[in-house]
C-alpha cells in the first residue's frame, strides 16, 4: 500500500500535461483497496473540520511550541522528538506522524488521544509563552523603528511600526481581550499614519512612547514570577530567534544585505531576545553554568551580526553561520526548559 | 450550482482501470499522453513538443512551470474525494538577470507557487507551513466559509490547514493576505488555483502563464516584469507548440503596483473564457485587458509555423521582461483544428 502511494506521488509530481478530466488523477486509489486512512477515517475528518475541540486538552502538532511537544518526547522517551515533530510539519491529520515516519504506529497509539491538528485553545504556560513571544516580536519591531527614527530615517522606520499591527496584532487580539489589556491597535495605527504623513511632527515622539508602553504593559500582565523564570523566558527567546533566523536569511542575496527591512526585523528580534536573556542569565548561571556559558557566548557573537539598524555594506556573518549560533542557543536552552517543564508537570 | 458529484461510479471505476493500464503499460510521459487520449474519448490526440528543460535547483524555471500542475494527493474520506496539497513558504534568492538578484518568498521552493488543480465538488485541503520569518497566510479565491478565508496571520514556524469544497470551476488564484499585501504578493507568495469543470474541456496543449512584477528597490514601483518568474525567459527560450494544435492558456495577472495590463498575442486571435468560469467563449480578440488578479482562459491555434510574440501591450512593461514567444513547429500530418482562427 505504501509503495503504491509513493509510486502515485512520483507520478503526480512528474510534469504531467494533463487536461480536462482530472476527476481522477493517477493518485486515485483503487476503490477495492483499503484507503490509507481507513482505520480512523472518521477521526481524520473530524479532526480537520475546525469545528471546535473535544473536552480533553490536546496538542496541535502543527503549531505547538517545543516545550509543549516535549510532553510527547517525555512520554515516549524518544530523544529530540519535539524537534523532529516540528521539522516534519505540516500535518494533515494526527496519523501523519506515522506516515511521515516521525514515530511508529505503536508509539502513536500511546499518544494519539493527545494529538490534534485542529486549532486548540492554548492553556497554561504554553498560552503564556505564545502570548509573550508575539508581544516580543512587536517589541523587536518597535526597538528597530525607534533606532531608525532616532537616525532621522522615518521612511525606513515606518514598516517596522506597521508590522506589529499587520502581522501580529490580529493573532494576539483575543488574548489581549481575555487578559483585559486595553486595546492598542489604534495607538499603533495612528503612529504609523503620522510617521507616514508627517514624520517631523513632535507628536511622533509622544505617540511612539505610548506605543512602546502599551506593548510593555501587555507583557506586564503576565505574573512576574513567570516573566523571570528561565524555563519560560527561554521559550520566548527561542521563538524570537527562530523568526530572526528566517528573516536574516530573507535579507541576504549574493553575499550582500539586499533587503534592509528583513535585516532590521531580525536585528530587533535578536536585540530583544538578548535583553531578555540578560534578565535571567544569573539564574541560569547558577543552575546550569555550562549552558549559560554557551548561550552567553553565542549571544555575544550573534548581536555583532547587526552592528547598527542601517545594514553594513558587507554582512558580518552568513545566514548559515547565524543559523548555527541560534541552534546552539536553542539546544542549550532546551536543557533548562526541559528541567523546568518536567518540574511543572509533576 | 450544478451538482457534479453524481458522476456514475461505474464510470469512475472504468476510468481508474484505464488509468492503471496506462500506468502499467507506459512510462510517466507516456501515461500523460495516453491519459489525454482516454480523456478525449475520441481520435483527437494532443500534440505536445518535447521540452528540453535544464535540470536546475533554481527557484524559478519558467519552462518547467508552464505545463506543471499539482494535483495533490487524493484520499477517500467518508465517501468523499479529498485532495490534499502541501505548501511551505520559505525564503530564497532569484537571479532576475545577470546583474540583479532579488530576495523572494517562495512556496515549495518556487515562484510562482505550484499550480494547484482540483475538480469542482471535491474537498480541497491545503496544509500551509510558514518558514519564511514574517507572518504569512494563504487566501484562496473561490467560495468558502469565513474561517477558511486565509486572512489570519500564520506565524513563523507554525502551520495552518485550509479546507473547503472546490467551487465554482474556473481559473482562480491563491496568495498571501498579510498586509502590506502588495509586498507579500510582489515578493512571491502567489500561485494559480484551477478548478476543472464537471465536464472536461476539450483536449488541448494546456499551459500556465503568470504575469508578475518585481519591485527590487522597495519604491512601490516595478523595475522588472516576468512570465512565470523570470524576465525575458520565454523570449530567449520560445515555447514550442505544434501548428494547428489547440492551445489553452491559463493566464493570471498578479502584477502589483500597476493597475492593469493587457495580454496581446501576435499574428492570431484567441477565444476568451472569462475567469475560466464558462464553457463558451465570450469574445475573440488579440488583446485583453486584465486588472490585478484577473485571470482568464485563452484558446487558439496557429495556422502557420514560425515565431510569434506575446506580451502586455503596455510596451514598457514588456520591454522590462514581460515578453515571450511561441515557436510554432510545422506539422504536415495535422489537419486544421475545428477552431480555426
Amino acid at each position: 500500500m505504501k509503495k503504491f502511494k509513493y509510486f502515485c506521488l512520483t507520478i503526480a509530481t512528474a510534469a504531467i500535461v494533463s487536461l480536462s478530466a482530472c476527476n481522477n488523477t493517477p493518485t486515485a486509489e483503487n476503490p477495492s483497496a483499503p484507503a490509507t486512512t481507513s482505520p480512523s477515517t472518521a477521526q481524520v475528518t473530524e479532526a480537520t473540520t475546525h469545528s471546535g475541540h473535544g473536552g480533553k486538552a490536546k496538542i496541535n502538532i502543527n503549531t505547538a511550541i517545543l516545550s509543549e511537544l516535549d510532553k510527547f518526547e517525555a512520554k515516549l522517551g524518544v530523544p529530540a522528538l519535539s524537534n523532529k515533530i516540528q521539522a516534519s510539519r505540516p500535518y494533515a491529520s494526527p496519523e501523519d506522524l506515522v506516515t511521515k515516519k516521525v514515530i511508529t504506529q505503536e508509539q502513536f497509539d500511546q499518544i494519539k488521544d493527545q494529538v490534534t491538528v485542529q486549532e486548540v485553545v492554548l492553556t497554561g504556560e504554553t498560552k503564556d509563552v505564545d502570548y509573550m513571544t508575539k508581544l516580543g516580536l512587536m517589541k523587536g519591531h518597535l526597538l528597530v523603528a525607534q533606532e531608525l527614527l532616532d537616525k532621522n530615517l522615518p521612511k525606513q522606520a515606518e514598516p517596522h511600526i506597521g508590522h506589529p499591527v499587520e502581522e501580529i496584532y490580529v493573532d494576539v487580539e483575543d488574548q489581549l481581550n481575555e487578559r483585559k489589556v486595553k486595546e492598542f491597535k489604534t495607538t499603533l495605527v495612528s503612529l504609523q499614519d503620522l510617521v507616514k504623513s508627517n514624520p517631523k511632527n513632535a507628536k511622533v515622539k509622544t505617540d511612539f512612547t505610548a506605543s512602546v508602553e502599551s506593548v510593555d504593559g501587555a507583557i506586564a500582565v503576565l505574573p512576574e514570577a513567570q516573566r523571570t523564570k528561565p524555563g519560560f523566558v527561554l521559550q520566548v527567546i527561542n521563538g524570537l530567534l527562530d523568526a530572526a533566523n528566517s528573516e536574516y536569511g530573507a535579507a541576504i542575496a549574493d553575499g550582500k544585505i539586499a533587503a534592509a527591512i528583513e535585516y532590521q526585523d531580525s536585528r530587533g528580534f535578536v536585540v530583544y531576545a538578548d535583553d531578555l536573556y540578560k534578565s535571567i542569565s544569573s539564574q541560569v548561571a547558577q543552575s546550569s553554568p555550562d549552558a549559560n556559558k554557551a548561550i552567553e557566548a553565542s549571544f555575544s557573537d550573534l548581536v555583532k551580526v547587526w552592528p547598527s539598524a542601517v545594514p553594513p555594506a558587507k554582512p558580518v556573518k552568513t545566514p548559515v553561520e547565524v543559523t548555527q549560533l541560534i541552534k546552539t542557543i536553542e539546544q542549550n536552552s532546551q536543557k533548562i526548559i526541559d528541567k523546568s517543564s518536567t518540574k511543572a508537570q509533576r | 450550482m450544478p451538482n457534479n458529484l453524481l458522476l456514475g461510479k461505474e464510470q469512475l471505476f472504468s476510468r481508474r482501470q484505464l488509468l492503471k493500464l496506462g500506468i502499467c503499460g507506459a512510462g510517466v510521459a507516456g501515461t500523460a499522453a495516453l491519459w489525454h487520449t482516454l480523456n478525449a474519448q475520441s481520435k483527437s490526440i494532443v500534440k505536445v513538443p518535447p521540452l528540453a528543460i535544464a535540470a536546475t535547483s533554481q527557484t524559478t524555471n519558467p519552462m518547467q512551470m508552464l505545463r506543471n500542475f499539482d494535483y495533490g494527493v487524493v484520499k477517500q474520506e467518508n465517501g468523499r474525494t479529498v485532495r490534499e496539497f502541501q505548501l511551505t513558504a520559505g525564503t530564497s534568492v532569484i537571479q532576475l538577470n545577470s546583474a540583479v538578484s532579488y530576495n523572494v518568498w517562495d512556496l515549495n521552493g518556487r515562484i510562482p507557487g505550484p499550480t494547484l488543480r482540483a475538480k469542482q465538488g471535491e474537498r480541497v485541503r491545503i496544509l500551509f507551513l510558514n518558514k519564511a520569518g514574517h507572518s504569512h497566510s494563504l487566501h484562496f479565491h473561490g467560495v468558502h466559509p469565513a474561517e477558511m478565508d486565509g486572512i489570519r496571520p500564520v506565524s513563523n514556524g507554525s502551520a495552518a490547514i485550509y479546507e473547503f469544497d472546490a467551487e465554482p470551476y474556473g481559473v482562480h488564484l491563491y496568495h498571501c493576505h498579510i498586509a502590506p499585501v502588495t509586498r507579500h504578493i510582489a515578493k512571491g507568495l502567489y500561485g494559480m488555483f484551477i478548478i476543472d469543470p464537471p465536464t472536461p474541456r476539450p483536449p488541448a496543449d494546456e499551459m500556465v502563464l503568470v504575469m508578475a512584477g518585481y519591485d527590487v528597490n522597495d519604491d512601490s514601483h516595478n523595475e522588472y516584469y516576468a512570465f512565470n518568474g523570470l524576465p525575458h525567459h520565454f523570449m530567449d527560450n520560445p515555447i514550442p507548440i505544434y501548428q494547428n494544435q489547440l492551445i489553452r492558456l491559463y493566464v493570471l495577472n498578479i502584477i502589483e503596483y500597476d493597475p492593469a495590463v493587457t495580454f496581446h498575442l501576435h499574428a492570431n486571435f484567441f477565444d476568451v473564457y472569462r475567469s475560466g468560469m464558462t464553457m463558451t467563449p465570450s469574445e475573440k480578440t488579440d488583446v485583453i485587458t486584465m486588472g490585478v488578479a484577473e485571470r482568464h482562459i485563452l484558446e487558439f491555434a496557429f495556422r502557420y509555423p514560425g515565431k510569434y510574440m506575446f506580451h502586455p501591450h503596455q510596451d514598457a512593461i514588456a520591454e522590462n521582461g514581460c515578453m515571450g514567444q511561441f515557436e510554432v513547429i510545422a506539422d504536415k500530418s495535422s489537419q486544421p483544428p475545428r477552431k480555426t482562427s
